[in-house]
């Protein structure tokens, strides 16, 4: 334990990144407002200069400076979170906790793995909105109101609040910081969906985000307080004793459901996803992305710090987890009804947004595998998690390169005037090649087709539901199997009824003309197409060489043990 | 991957990959700069349309080749590993074991690679040559020669690919390359219906080959293990074969090579392949193409040569020889009644294509029947030496075809263009159906294009076999061969008799050709106008003249033998007035009665039958006061009096149903064109039924049931919060009580 007292370069050592972030955002605050400001000393008239506000200058005055101190940080914080992945010796849970001795934050391999996905998508999603936001060549007015420095840093702030407020969820020991963290990346991300407020979508998409979420948050807040009542403390250690000790009761199961349908919002689950779509398709496509990727993975690690340190200690007859029942419906329900959701869906935003849910119900189903880690024919449980867990990372990793990266594609094409409608893709090969053909990446990498990135991490996850399922090859046959076996199944009929509504789009961009006054090249945007680029190379990459980071996972699961 | 054959070793054969990587990477180069500088004069005027680009490539692939060859000629095997390219492994039956393979790459070199590596490279870099004069200025092509060049770099990347590769796996890699670029270069008038037709047609045809092929390969490798020549060469592992089945697995090869080089009953692309520019036609029946499938037959000697296999696979060289001797009469026959000068060529390439795979039947057969495996060096060299004889021939003839053409189009250009205030007397040329390709619009073009005369006379007794030109020592030699087979095996009396009756069409159609072509008066105002103007054209037929000419030479360097067996070394034996002393009493005064009979039997039909008739037929003088080069104005003035005596009159078989038949290609196109109507396209309507009722049917039911209960689920998300809330709290309600239950 650290010496709790003082802010000592130990602790900026262990928190770097977090404070990297911290920096960047005080930056952000501060430098657009120098300016050659003077402040008068009371009763004299000496004027001395204190730099804030006045004319400002013509640098800090640039509309684009926020973002690229926004883009500065971020890139910088995911620098250390990799090099803190790269060197896991270095830090490794390594503890911070208050005056009384509760524990804080933990710092360790899978904690730093979250945060890898958090800023990595944050990075993205600034890098594309560089453009995104200030596109000279628009002319609609609402647009201009947006073309503002002040504006500007307000978004920025806002994407690293989120971004400092899921750090936070990723480093929490205890159930109460976990939540604030939560909260503070929630509540950014429900004013960034209505940051455009001038659009009647993106302000109704926002309020309805908000409303539904905070009922959400709420019903959270309530399981957390019953929770405190059962256990009287809310520090992950201590919930796991108690719940090893004393299993579920009535109270202890009813804040166990109240505590999920909080983080069931967050990662869309059916019943709670209603919201999603509404909110993905009003939000500008950068901030969508960061919804269904960075936002949904924060969720999802509150899920499994809930289902898997506080209650995996208990078992049912069979050696599964208690809850597990419930979490294999869940996840059934939601695969399926994001799919066929999506089949229809004529906005690309909402049958990204759909497809989102249904990606909720995979990772939903590796988790309910998980929950039978202890069932009789695994030999060694342990191994089985980790290899679940690992395949879950991985697949949360790689999502965000392609399901950011088909955000970032709808982004370039609102620019033009909008990408409400399939058709606004129509003939995109022909006015755009590199941009279709990324987009047409994405679009196998999230339907699973080998070699993308997609392909591996639907492949990790659905051998490891099996292989918990199966054990390790002393099955006669499949009815002996758990049945979170047909999960996997069900995944693969979900996968490919999927693929239906995403190869539509390659055909809609390929083999269809495009919309009246829709022709020719779109509109540049250097930065949004880098951050495009960068998203369908680590689409490849990581579908060809992801052993590193398969790796890297592994580790980062074993540290959850 | 087993011990490669490496009996010398090398530093230069590590860099002879750049051989095929050198044109390859100039593919991209060329295609894209000619994309980014479409129509700009720069591009056209300074680098030729890409032409100027390409040309310093295959120069330097040339030298890189000659390199290589002079290393190695006569000096036996090597193989160079490169690396690997790609490996896979499963557990085997037991589960014990995990069974590895690796393709590797690499490069294998010997007698036969050597022979093909300079033909292929010497002839691409000489057709360049030509197609910079050609293409430059053809008038259908403004703006796009840049694909012309990058396509020929590839294809010529292609056929070196395939010569040099180490496995028949790489060769058949090489070998489909060649196959799509031949697609892409016939086809490179895409706007004219038949030269789209002719690209599909020679594409789908060698296609018939290559499904056979791979069909080989794998049962090659299932009987193998690999494709690696280090290892299906290797003497203990063919002993482990059964031969029935090795005999079915080449079989099945040699019915690639079948389609690839154009032989019955797969022939039928290579006349319409003329709808390509002369330079394709060139590359592909002199160069490249046609001489793959030799290759891949030539590449099966080490399997007939084995002693494991002695008189197993005597069946195998019977057919390939018969299928030589069926298409080498059958092509001549056609070529009988052709006016198309690029037909002509065509039909004459399949026949003498023919002919080496006859020489090589005889060759298998010999090295597969014990006691006869010394003449088999014999024959198998004279099969090379053909193959080499007939590209350096045949590239020279398309070129001065191209020539000619080239300069037909430009006369006829310049009279109806350039010309129109002058008086009407050329009206009935006046339409643009002016065919610059027929010969029936030639004639007495030897005063007027000197050079290409004299490479057209060259390569067409090259071509034909007069005594000491070109081809003549390697027909000799095929001749001979199948007759020294034919006297142990009476079977081999077919293709025998074949390839005799072949020499005496041979002589026929070739002299008809250059009759009808360079003697007599021009028959029409356009052919009276022509004349040779530009420089890169002359450069290679000038050059390719001396190559044929000096065949003579290279025959003196026993060349059979060498070609043929990578443990000759040439001169160390005998120096070349020896070789030569040694050849000529070989060929002319042989010991043995029965060839001595034979070959001056061959001269008699090839050299003076055949093109006697031809001229009685179609010689001529020329035009009044027009005199042509010294060496080919007796040939014409011969001709002109051979005519004025002929003593028959051959209007009867000129009409009678065989001209018709011919003329018609023996109605091998009908035949398939029905064949395909009636069999495929019935089969393809079942199908195509089945697929749309049934298969579509069910598809389209399950999505649009789908898509009803899409629309019914997507009705639940009303756009309203309120409705959100209320079921979020249905959802924590069911969730309660789950997890209630659960206690």
């Amino acid at each position: 334990m650290s010496n709790q007292n003082e802010l000592n370069m130990d602790m900026i050592e262990t928190l770097g990144p977090e404070f990297t972030v911290f920096v960047g955002l005080l930056l952000i605050m501060i430098v657009p407002n120098l300016g050659n400001g003077t402040f008068r000393v009371p009763g004299t008239s000496i004027r001395l200069p204190w730099f804030l506000g006045g004319t400002r200058y013509k640098v800090v005055a640039s509309p684009r400076l926020p973002g690229l101190l926004a883009v500065l940080t971020m890139a910088v914080a995911l620098i250390q979170v990799i090099w803190y992945l790269c060197d896991s010796s270095a830090a490794d849970g390594k503890v911070i906790s208050s005056e009384n001795g509760i524990e804080i934050f933990k710092v360790n391999m899978f904690s730093r793995i979250f945060e890898a996905i958090f800023f990595a998508a944050l990075l993205l999603a600034a890098i594309a909105s560089l453009d995104r936001l200030p596109t000279g060549s628009q002319k609609s007015d609402d647009i201009d109101v947006l073309f503002n420095n002040r504006r500007q840093a307000d978004f920025y702030i806002l994407m690293l609040t989120s971004a400092l407020g899921m750090s936070v969820v990723a480093l929490a020991q205890d159930m109460f910081v976990l939540f604030v963290g939560l909260e503070l990346a929630s509540f950014s991300t429900y004013v960034l969906v209505a940051f455009h407020k001038e659009t009647r979508a993106g302000s109704e998409g926002g309020a309805k985000y908000f409303i539904v979420g905070s009922v959400a948050s709420a019903v959270g807040l309530y399981g957390l307080s019953m929770l405190y009542l059962w256990a009287g403390s809310l520090q992950f250690d201590v919930l796991a004793a108690k719940w090893a000790a004393d299993g579920a009761t009535s109270l202890s199961m009813m804040a166990l459901g109240f505590v999920l349908v909080g983080f069931a919002f967050k990662i869309s689950a059916v019943p709670f996803h209603f919201a999603a779509p509404d909110a993905y398709s009003g939000a500008n496509s950068p901030v969508a992305g960061v919804l269904a990727t960075a936002s949904k993975a924060m969720g999802m690690l509150g899920l499994m710090r809930v289902l898997l340190i506080i209650t995996i200690p208990d078992s049912t007859a069979d050696g599964s987890a208690v809850w597990i029942g419930l979490l294999g419906v869940l996840a059934a329900v939601t695969m399926t009804w994001g799919n066929i959701a999506a089949l229809g869906s004529e906005n690309p935003k909402r049958m990204l947004a759909y497809s989102s849910v249904a990606h909720a119900g995979y990772m939903l189903a590796a988790l309910t595998a998980i929950g039978a880690w202890n069932w009789g024919l695994v030999d060694n449980a342990g191994d089985a998690m980790d290899v679940v867990v690992a395949a879950l990372l991985f697949h949360m990793f790689v999502l965000v390169f392609f399901k950011l990266g088909a955000f970032l594609v709808l982004g370039v094409l609102e620019m033009e005037g909008g990408a409400s409608r399939l058709s606004s893709l129509a003939g995109l090969g022909k006015r755009e090649p590199l941009l279709a053909v990324a987009m047409f990446l994405f679009m196998i990498s999230l339907a699973g087709v080998p070699p993308m990135a997609g392909f591996l991490s639907k492949l990790l996850v659905i051998m490891g539901i099996v292989e918990v399922a199966t054990g390790t090859g002393s099955l006669s046959s499949i009815a002996d199997a758990h049945w979170v076996w047909w999960l996997a199944l069900l995944m693969v009929i979900n996968s490919a009824i999927s693929m239906f509504y995403y190869l539509r789009v390659g055909v809609v961009m390929y083999f269809h003309e495009p919309e009246e006054g829709r022709q020719g090249p779109l509109a540049s945007g250097a930065s949004i197409r880098i951050a495009i680029a960068l998203c369908a190379i680590g689409t490849v990459a990581f579908g060809l060489v992801g052993g590193e980071l398969i790796d890297m996972c592994r580790d980062a699961a074993e540290s959850l043990r | 991957m087993g011990g490669t054959s490496e009996t010398i070793s090398s530093t230069f054969i590590e860099y002879a990959i750049f051989i095929v990587l050198l044109p390859m990477l100039a593919f991209p180069i060329i295609l894209f700069l000619g994309h980014i500088f479409n129509g700009n004069q720069t591009w056209v005027k300074s680098a030729k349309e890409g032409g100027l680009i390409a040309l310093p490539i295959m120069v330097a692939s040339f030298v890189l080749s000659m390199l290589l060859i002079s290393e190695f000629i006569g000096k036996g095997t090597g193989a160079h590993h490169i690396g690997d390219w790609l490996s896979f492994g499963w557990m085997s039956a037991d589960g014990m074991t995990i069974n590895e393979k690796v393709f590797g790459v690499g490069i294998y070199i010997d007698h036969v690679t050597v022979m093909l590596l300079f033909v292929a490279s010497f002839l691409c870099m000489l057709i360049n040559i030509f197609s910079i004069g050609y293409m430059n200025t053809d008038p259908v092509n403004d703006n796009r020669n840049h694909r012309f060049y990058a396509e020929f770099v590839l294809f010529c990347s292609g056929m070196l690919g395939m010569v040099l590769a180490d496995s028949f796996l790489w060769l058949f890699i090489f070998w489909e390359l060649m196959g799509l670029c031949s697609y892409l270069l016939i086809g490179f008038y895409y706007e004219k219906p038949s030269a789209a037709y002719a690209a599909k047609k020679a594409f789908l045809t060698t296609r018939v080959g290559d499904v056979f092929l791979v069909i080989g390969l794998v049962m090659l490798w299932n009987l193998f293990d690999s494709l690696d020549y280090a290892v299906v060469f290797n003497e203990d592992l063919i002993a482990q074969v059964d031969p029935g089945q090795l005999q079915l697995a080449l079989g099945m090869m040699f019915i690639g090579a079948v389609g690839k080089s154009a032989q019955f009953p797969l022939h039928v692309w290579l006349p319409d392949a003329m709808e390509g520019p002369t330079p394709v036609s060139a590359l592909i029946h002199a160069a490249t193409m046609v001489n793959a499938g030799l290759y891949l037959v030539a590449r099966m000697f080490p399997f007939f040569g084995a002693p494991s296999m002695a008189g197993e696979l005597v069946d195998l060289a019977f057919i390939i020889a018969a299928i030589g001797g069926i298409t080498a009469v059958m092509a001549a026959a056609i070529a009988f009644v052709q006016d198309d000068l690029k037909k002509v060529l065509a039909y004459s390439t399949m026949s003498q294509l023919a002919y080496i795979f006859t020489g090589l039947g005889a060759a298998l057969w010999l090295a597969n029947t014990p006691g006869m495996e010394k003449y088999a060096i014999v024959a198998f060299g004279a099969a090379l030496f053909h193959l080499f004889n007939h590209a350096m021939a045949k590239g020279m003839l398309f070129m001065a075809s191209g020539s000619v053409i080239h300069e037909m189009h430009h006369a006829h250009h310049d009279l109806h263009h350039h010309d129109d205030h002058g008086d009407d007397h050329h009206d009935d040329h006046h339409d643009d159906h002016f065919d610059a390709q027929s010969m029936e619009n030639m004639g007495g073009l030897a005063s007027k294009m000197p050079i290409t005369a004299t490479a057209m006379l060259v390569g067409s007794a090259s071509i034909m076999g007069l005594p000491l030109i070109g081809g003549f020592w390697s027909k000799e030699g095929i001749i001979a061969n199948a007759w020294r087979v034919a006297r142990e095996e009476p079977l081999f009396l077919f293709p025998a008799f074949c390839v005799l009756l072949g020499a005496a069409m041979t002589g026929f159609y070739m002299s008809r050709m250059w009759l009808k072509t360079f003697a007599g008066k021009p028959k029409t105002e356009v052919a009276a106008n022509v004349h040779e103007n530009t420089p890169w054209i002359p450069i290679p037929l000038v050059t390719l003249t001396f190559v044929s000419l000096s065949s003579v030479i290279l025959a003196g360097m026993m060349f059979t033998h060498w070609s043929s067996d990578s443990s000759y070394a040439f001169f160390s034996e005998k120096g070349l007035i020896d070789g030569l002393i040694y050849e000529f009493e070989h060929i002319f005064l042989n010991s043995d009665a029965f060839f001595f009979v034979l070959t001056y039997f061959v001269i008699f039909i090839g050299a003076i039958v055949g093109p006697g008739l031809a001229m009685a037929l179609y010689g001529g003088s020329l035009k009044d006061g027009e005199k042509s080069k010294p060496w080919m104005q007796p040939i014409i003035n011969l001709s002109s009096r051979v005519n004025a005596k002929r003593g028959f009159d051959n209007s009867a078989w000129a009409n009678s149903g065989l001209s018709d038949a011919l003329k018609e290609r023996l109605y091998f196109d009908k035949w398939y064109d029905a064949a395909m109507l009636k069999l495929v396209a019935g089969f393809a309507n079942i199908s195509a039924a089945f697929d749309k009722n049934v298969v579509d049917g069910t598809i389209k039911t399950i999505e649009s049931t789908s898509q009803k209960l899409s629309t019914q689920v997507r009705r639940l998300t009303t756009g309203s919060a309120r409705d959100y809330i209320m079921m979020a709290a249905l959802g924590v309600l069911v969730i309660y009580l789950m997890l209630e239950v659960m206690i």
